[in-house]
Formats: C-alpha cells, sequence, structure tokens
C-alpha cells in the first residue's frame, strides 16, 4: 500500500478530542479521530507525523508540520504535546544510590518529581546532538535537552552517568 | 478500591484519584468540572486505559457517547488501571464482583513486589531479594574472593614485612660507616659489614621472587574464581536481563573487569599492607634519630591527603564515564563482527569502520581528559613531598654546620635516605585512589551480574512423575515495557494430546506466549498451568527438559553434528542420535556429508542451509523425548520443497505430544485439532479448522487471503516454467 503522503497546504486540521484530530483535505476528503504518531520522536520531533485512524490504520502523512497551515499546525502541535510526555528536565534536586538503584529527584517543566533508574547504562542515553535521554524504571521518559545550560550542581551529579 | 495518579489531567504532576465501588466510579480531580464526578457503570459504555507516550490516560465512554478522562498517571499506574478497567468492564457484564476483585487485587500486589530494602523488583511477594540476601556489601563480596586464599597472602604479607624491614637496614649502616667506620679507618669492621649487607640482600631479593610467585599464582586463582562464577551466574539470569544487556558489556566484564578487580584485591590485600608498614616503620626509625627533623617531613602529609581526596572525587566521575565507552566499543564489537556478512551484503564496511572508529575516538578523548588529571595527580603529590625532603636539607644542613646539636652528618646522610624511602608509601596511598576509583567502576558492573537476580526456581525439586500436557493459561496479562501491553487477557486450555496451531499475524503476540511458558519470563499476571500444577512451582530444569522447542532460526555450536544433536541428552547413544536425526529428516543429508557427523560446523551452524539447520534441531528437539513440542515457525524460513521435508519430520515428533505449532503458512496447521488466533495480544478466535472456517471471523480471512496468494504463486510458477 502506497503511503498518503499529503501536501501540507491541502489539509486542514482541527483537535477533536485532546488527543485526537479531525482532518479535512483540499478534496473535500474528510476523516476524524485521527491519532497523531510521531515517526521518529527521538531524532525528528517535527517532521513525519503518521496520522492513524481508530482501528489502527495510519491514513495520511505529514512530512513537514511547520509547513502547515498555522491553525493546523497549533492544532496538531496541542494534540502532540498532549500525547507525548517527555518532561524536560530542568534542574536535579537530588541523585541518590542505593544497591545501584538510582533515585532521581528533578524539577521539571512539568513540576516536581521523582523516579528510579535501574541501569544507568542502559537508561541514560546520550545523543550526538547532545541532548539526554533518561528512561526510569517505568519505561516513563525524559529529556535533558542541554546538559550544560543546567545549573552547576546538577551537571556534577549527572556527569558520572554519561 | 481507589487508585491514585501521579499527573493531573493537562500532564503536569499533580495527585488526583479515582474511587470505584460494586456500581459506580468516583473521580477526584481539581480539574474535572466541580473537582469531582460520580459515574454509575450503567451509564458506563466503555472504560479503558489510553496508552500515550510516557503516560497513560483513563478514559470512559459514556451511554450517551460522551467520553470523560477522569484519570492521567504515568506508566507506573498503567498496569494497575489496565487491571481496573478490565474489573468494570467485567463487573458491568455480570462478572462475580468478587472473583474480579480478587484480580485487580493480584495485580496490585504484582505491583508491589518490591524489596523493602532496596526496592527493587521481586518475582513474588515472597521471595527473598537476591540483591539485598546475597550482596549486602560490596566489600563482602570482595572478600568472599579473598577468603579461600587467605594463607597465601597471609604468608606473602608476612615475606614483605620481612623483605621491607631488611629494606630498612641499609641506611642506617650508612649512617654507621659514615659517622663511625670510614672516619676511624676500621677495616676488618667494613669487611664484616659489607658481608652482612650482601647477606641482607640475598635474603631481600630471594624473598621477593618468591613472594612474587606466590602473589602471582594467588592473584590467578582469584581471577579464575571471579571469571567462572560470572560465566555461571550469567548463565541462570532470566531473558529480560539480555534483552536489555548487550552481549559486549557482559563479554567485558567476564573479561577485563575481572582483571581489573583482581589486581586492585591485590593492591589492597598487598602492598597496602606492607607500604602501611613501611610508613609506620619510617616514622618510627626517624622519630628515633631525630624528632625534629622528623617532624618537619611530615609536614608535607595533610597537604598529600587533601590532594588526594581532591584528585579522587574528580577521578571517580571520569572513570565511570570511561567504563562506558569502553564497554560501548565492546558492544558495537560484539554486534558488528558477527554480523560481517550482512555489512558486506550492503557493502557497509566503510560506515561500520567509521561508526567504530567514532566510538574508539570518543574513549580516547574521555581517556585523555582522565589521563590529566590522573597524571598530574601523582607527580604533584611527588612535587611537594619532594619539596619536604629540602627542607631536611635545608634545616639539617644548617644544624650540622653550626654543631650545636647532636645531629652528625651521618644522621643526615641516612635520615634523607629513609626520608625519600617514606615517599614511597604516602605516593603510594596517594595513587591509590586512581585505582580504587577504577576498580570501583569495574566492581560496580561485576556486582551488576553477580548480585542480579538469577531466574527463579520456586519449584526447586518439585518434578511429577510424569507430565499428562495439559497446558493451561488463565488470565494472562504480559508486557516486555509498560508503553506497550504485549499480551492481553489470554484464556486457553489444550488438552493433553492435542495439537494446536497458532496464528495471527506478524507481532501479535504468538512468540511471547511461547516465551511465557517456556518460563523464559516470569513476570506475567495470571497463571500458567500444566497438568493442573502452576509452572512456576515445577522445577525449571525438570520442566523445561520435558519441551521440546524449535525456533525460527536454529542455533548451532561450534562442534560436530553429532555433538549438536546429543546437546539436549547429553550421554545419549550413538543409536538414539541417529534415530532421532532420522525422525527429523536429517540422517539422509548428514550421512552425504563427507565427515558425516564428525562434520565441525562453523560459527552459529555456518555450512549447512536454513533447512538442514532446522532438521538438525529438531533431531535435538526429538531427541530428549519431550511431553511437549513447540515449533515457533519452524519452517518459514526455508522452500516448499525443505518445508515439505520438515513437516513430515514434524508429523513424525508430534504423534502423543502436546503440541504447539506457530506457523505463517496456514496450510501447515491441517493436522492441528485446535487454532487460536492471536491478534494484537488478544486470542480472538480458538477451536477447530472447521469451527472457525464456520465463524467466517478472522481465521476465515486469512486462509482466504493465503490460499489465493498461493493459486497466485502457483500459477506464475506455472507460467515461468512454460
Ligand atoms: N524482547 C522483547 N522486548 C520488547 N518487546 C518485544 C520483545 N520481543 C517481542 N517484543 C514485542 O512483542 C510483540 C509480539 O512479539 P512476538 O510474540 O514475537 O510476535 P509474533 O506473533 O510475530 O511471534 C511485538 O510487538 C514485539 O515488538
Ligand atoms: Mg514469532
Amino acid at each position: 500500500m502506497p503511503r498518503n503522503f499529503i501536501d501540507e497546504h491541502q489539509i486542514k486540521l482541527t483537535v477533536n478530542d485532546k488527543i485526537y484530530i479531525d482532518a479535512e483535505l483540499y478534496t473535500g476528503e474528510k476523516f476524524t479521530m485521527l491519532e497523531p504518531h510521531r515517526l521518529f520522536p527521538v531524532s525528528g520531533l517535527m517532521k513525519y507525523i503518521s496520522l492513524i485512524d481508530e482501528e489502527g490504520n495510519e491514513q495520511l502523512i505529514i512530512r513537514n508540520v511547520d509547513n502547515l497551515l498555522p491553525e493546523s499546525k497549533e492544532a496538531l502541535l496541542s494534540c502532540l504535546n498532549e500525547r507525548y510526555m517527555i518532561p524536560k528536565i530542568t534542574r536535579l534536586v537530588k541523585r541518590t544510590e542505593k544497591f545501584l538503584i538510582w533515585m532521581w529527584t528533578v524539577e521539571t517543566d512539568r513540576g516536581e518529581f521523582t523516579f528510579e533508574i535501574i541501569n544507568s547504562y542502559q537508561s541514560i542515553k546520550i545523543l550526538y546532538d547532545g541532548r539526554i535521554l533518561i528512561k526510569d524504571g517505568n519505561d516513563n521518559r525524559y529529556e535533558i535537552p542541554d546538559l550544560y545550560a543546567l545549573d552547576k550542581r546538577s551537571i556534577k551529579l549527572i556527569l558520572p552517568d554519561v | 478500591m481507589c487508585v491514585v495518579g501521579d499527573l493531573k489531567l493537562d500532564g503536569k504532576y499533580g495527585e488526583s484519584a479515582i474511587l470505584i465501588c460494586a456500581d459506580r466510579i468516583i473521580a477526584v480531580n481539581p480539574q474535572l468540572p466541580d473537582e469531582g464526578l460520580m459515574l454509575l457503570f450503567e451509564d458506563i459504555a466503555e472504560a479503558k486505559v489510553k496508552r500515550l507516550y510516557g503516560n497513560a490516560i483513563f478514559r470512559v465512554k459514556k451511554c450517551d457517547g460522551q467520553t470523560v478522562d477522569l484519570l492521567r498517571f504515568t506508566y507506573s499506574a498503567t498496569d494497575l488501571c489496565d487491571a481496573v478497567a478490565d474489573f468494570i468492564t467485567k463487573v458491568k457484564d455480570g462478572s462475580d464482583i468478587d472473583e474480579q476483585l480478587e484480580v485487580v487485587k493480584i495485580t496490585y500486589n504484582n505491583l508491589r513486589c518490591f524489596c523493602p530494602k532496596c526496592g527493587r523488583k521481586l518475582a513474588s511477594p515472597e521471595a527473598d531479594c537476591m540483591n539485598c540476601k546475597g550482596k549486602g556489601k560490596m566489600a563482602e563480596v570482595l572478600f568472599g574472593y579473598i577468603k579461600p586464599h587467605i594463607k597465601m597472602l597471609i604468608v606473602s604479607i608476612i615475606l614483605s614485612i620481612i623483605t621491607t624491614a631488611m629494606a630498612l637496614v641499609p641506611p642506617y649502616i650508612t649512617k654507621m660507616m659514615v659517622d663511625d667506620i670510614i672516619p676511624n679507618k676500621n677495616m676488618s669492621m667494613l669487611i664484616a659489614i659489607i658481608l652482612a649487607l650482601m647477606g641482607v640482600y640475598l635474603a631481600q631479593y630471594g624473598l621477593g621472587a618468591l613472594r612474587a610467585y606466590l602473589l602471582r599464582i594467588t592473584g590467578d586463582s582469584i581471577i579464575v574464581d571471579l571469571k567462572k562464577d560470572i560465566y555461571a551466574k550469567a548463565q541462570y539470569l532470566p531473558m529480560k536481563f539480555y534483552d536489555k544487556t548487550s552481549t559486549g558489556s557482559i563479554i567485558n566484564r567476564i573479561n577485563s573487569d575481572t582483571t581489573q578487580l583482581q589486581n586492585f584485591m591485590l593492591r589492597i590485600t598487598q602492598e597496602a599492607v606492607v607500604q602501611f608498614f613501611l610508613m609506620i616503620g619510617i616514622i618510627i626509625i626517624m622519630l628515633v634519630m631525630d624528632w625534629r627533623l622528623a617532624l618537619f617531613s611530615l609536614i608535607p602529609v595533610p597537604v598529600v591527603a587533601l590532594l588526594s581526596r581532591y584528585f579522587g572525587k574528580k577521578l571517580s566521575p571520569m572513570y565511570r564515564r570511561l567504563w562506558r565507552r569502553s564497554s560501548s566499543i565492546s558492544t558495537i564489537l560484539a554486534d558488528t563482527i558477527p554480523s560481517i556478512r550482512v555489512i558486506k551484503s550492503f557493502t557497509n564496511e566503510k560506515k561500520t569502520i567509521d561508526r567504530f572508529s567514532k566510538y574508539v575516538d570518543d574513549w580516547m578523548r574521555e581517556d585523555k581528559s582522565a589521563a590529566k588529571t590522573a597524571s598530574i595527580f601523582p607527580n604533584a603529590i611527588t612535587f611537594f613531598v619532594t619539596c619536604g625532603s629540602l627542607l631536611i636539607w635545608f634545616i639539617g644542613g644548617h644544624y650540622v654546620i653550626e654543631g650545636k646539636t647532636d645531629l652528625t652528618l651521618g644522621i643526615l646522610v641516612s635520615f634523607i635516605s629513609y626520608a625519600s624511602m617514606f615517599y614511597a608509601p604516602v605516593n603510594f596511598f596517594a595513587s591509590l585512589s586512581d585505582s580504587y576509583q577504577n576498580a570501583l567502576a569495574s566492581t560496580e558492573k561485576i556486582l551488576d551480574i553477580i548480585t542480579a537476580e538469577p531466574e527463579h526456581n520456586f519449584g526447586a525439586g518439585n518434578a511429577p512423575k510424569f507430565l499428562e500436557g495439559k497446558v493451561e493459561f488463565r488470565n494472562v496479562n504480559f508486557s516486555f515495557e509498560r508503553s506497550k501491553k504485549i499480551l492481553n487477557d489470554i484464556n486457553f486450555v489444550i488438552q493433553p494430546g492435542e495439537t494446536v496451531g497458532i496464528v495471527g499475524t506478524t507481532g501479535s503476540g504468538k512468540s511471547t506466549i511461547i516465551n511465557l511458558l517456556m518460563r523464559f519470563y516470569d513476570d506475567y499476571e495470571g497463571e500458567i498451568l500444566i497438568d493442573d500444577i502452576n509452572i512456576k512451582d515445577i522445577d525449571i530444569d525438570f520442566f523445561r527438559s520435558r519441551i521440546g522447542y524449535v525456533q525460527q532460526e536454529p542455533l548451532m555450536f561450534r562442534d560436530t553434528i553429532f555433538n549438536n544433536i546429543a546437546y539436549s541428552l547429553p550421554g545419549a547413544h550413538v543409536d538414539q542420535v541417529i534415530n532421532a536425526a532420522d525422525i527429523a529428516n536429517a540422517h539422509t543429508f548428514i550421512s552425504r556429508l563427507p565427515d558425516s557427523y564428525d562434520t565441525t560446523l562453523g560459527e552459529r551452524g555456518v555450512g549447512l542451509s536454513g533447512g538442514e539447520k532446522q532438521r538438525l534441531s529438531i533431531a535435538r528437539a526429538v531427541l530428549k523425548n519431550p511431553n511437549l513440542m513447540i515449533f515457533d515457525e519452524a519452517t518459514s524460513a526455508v522452500d516448499s520443497e525443505t518445508e515439505k521435508l520438515i513437516q513430515d519430520a514434524i508429523d513424525q515428533v508430534i504423534r502423543g505430544r502436546t503440541t504447539f505449532m506457530i506457523a505463517h503458512r496456514l496450510s501447515t496447521l491441517k493436522k492441528a485439532n485446535r487454532i487460536l488466533v492471536v491478534d494484537k495480544g488478544r486470542i480472538i478466535e480458538n477451536g477447530s479448522h472447521d469451527e472457525l472456517m464456520a465463524l467466517k471471523g478472522k481465521y476465515y480471512k486469512l486462509i482466504n487471503i493465503q490460499s489465493m496468494s498461493e493459486k497466485v504463486a502457483a500459477d506464475k510458477e506455472a507460467e515461468n516454467f512454460e
């Protein structure tokens, strides 16, 4: 089945229900309750968004969010933001270890939270653009956009793990 | 029943809760209108957990078509909320409340299976935490390895102390020479002293050699113990560990980390002790010779201690980082070298080399910065310490020139030699922190394996005489990661001797069902029973030995064909092996090989075709005469002729045994008494071929699609031949 890449200018998107979006094409074709999925949630936040219907079948692919009409873009981004929860860590408050399990208490853009890292060697990943991705013991994800933008103390606490 | 979520509805961290009663659900959440909401079950059309990315929402669809979000939470609470959603659905459909409540409770208890001490997840609520029980402290584990060799170590320590004491003699003799013998021109004393000195040297270096030998063999045995233990431990680790840990890093730990650790243990038990005594001895001698000078020479010591702490703190993170990098290198090696065929076929050699270089360079960069600190540090210390000796020259020289005190030239000269000997242990202790940090990084990794939780054998020793082969799955739920539920409420019963086909699209969870049955993963919810006994209560070795498991990709060892087949039944008689090979339709091709059963296979069975390997693996499974046979897409990677051979083999094997057959080509399931259709982790159809065909559901569709495409393929083939 050929993928349905859609020209960004020929689609209008509106939020349906928080994480669902409705789409209307230039041709008049309509889709409702589509779920946006990032095809590259790590490497390309704004690229290649797949829209999946309630049966789990992909209906459309948007190549580049930035090319969408402003309202559509806003609608899509609000859906994506609801769905993809990757809190950005802004400060490491506490980092303690007990038997090789690390407890991190962090401040994020979504508030303060404490989580545990079972195996720091596999759970903390450094990307080549300098971002640090963290997966906790419950498979939740966190991100440090730029380690060196954090305060000194946080850097010092995190550095041994990366 | 009350469930607390850790997110607010807008996705910020914060608490909210839902209460579930027998007939209603109450949500308490400041962000809901009126700060709360009550829904009767009868008003609810559907309750479910919608998994998002890193979080999930508990959604309810009301009968009037409206949907409301009641609770939002991170993945930590998804399992429980899944259970609650199931609870609501089932109770609404009229299931018994108590029974369903029990299911939720089990899920809850599973979640709470944490060791109260360290927080690690346990296999079951009652299980001992291997981590706390076996470990206690790092030192304790390490001491365990030293203990068996304690006698040797003590002997060599004693030897070292003797040689060290002897090393203290020459400077004293210098003093005698300078102050007494040479000025007094005492020739006979001179000769006596020189002879004595020679004796001392002889003893010192002779014993030194003996000690070096003892130490080396002791070190070897420690390292061998460590390696064996880690390797053995690695064999019993659950699949989960291997899913998450790269082979490279495990190999790294067994090979190089053990060496690091052993070096360190020897340093601690040997040199540290010796250097300590040396230091004490020198301090005493210096104090006796001249206490004022002795105090002066101690001045640099606090500086050294402070520096050592400072650098230690700096080095420790560096070594951890360094370890990470060297582990990535071994990972990439372990990954690429065995896949050289793929690399070549995609002409990706250059890229692979670049990638490797990148990692190696990365390591070098890190090592460079560590090298800076690590080399500045001991030299800085030596510098301070040497400055101390300048101080002694100055003050001591001053005293001697003035001649006011009883300090003689001889004492000063020997004092200086003692002082320079004194710096060796100071230096040693200073650089100890460096090797300590290095060893710590390795130790942590080794302990990671040594203290990891092995597969649990709850039912050790419980081996029923005979397995009939009745298999039952009860409410089985499973996920590898919280982000995706793989198996959803699996229920089925298989009677002894039945042949069961499992069908479904790729990734629907067929192999996972088998993985659970094989006890490769233990942390599922629900129960799996064989002959009405929970498989967790049966001895794991016995249980697995009763199952013949043929995988999609047959893996062979670097060994002869005979040994590869006999692998499943060590000590098997030659007749048995040949018989098994015959049943598996493998004997004919084996006997045609020049070396027949003695053919040595290359790595992973290189030298045989896929179908041939598959038949060997069937022979291997047959040889142990199992009660249960499992074929996981055993024929999907071979041509149709080989498939027929394999199929014939399988038909022979399954007679009288409960058999699970996962197959892509549905035509191979003709012999099955029962078909389970798996879709997205659920069993959607369960029945005989005829029943399912009459149902006209998914199975019916699959059959139609396949017979159509098979027909097309057959037509094409016919065309090509014409
Ligand atoms: N070791 C693993 N870790 C994480 N996910 C896995 C693992 N093995 C399989 N999966 C996932 O589980 C799902 C079911 O896999 P599987 O049971 O192998 O499917 P199949 O029906 O093709 O045999 C797939 O979506 C796969 O991505
Ligand atoms: Mg499979």
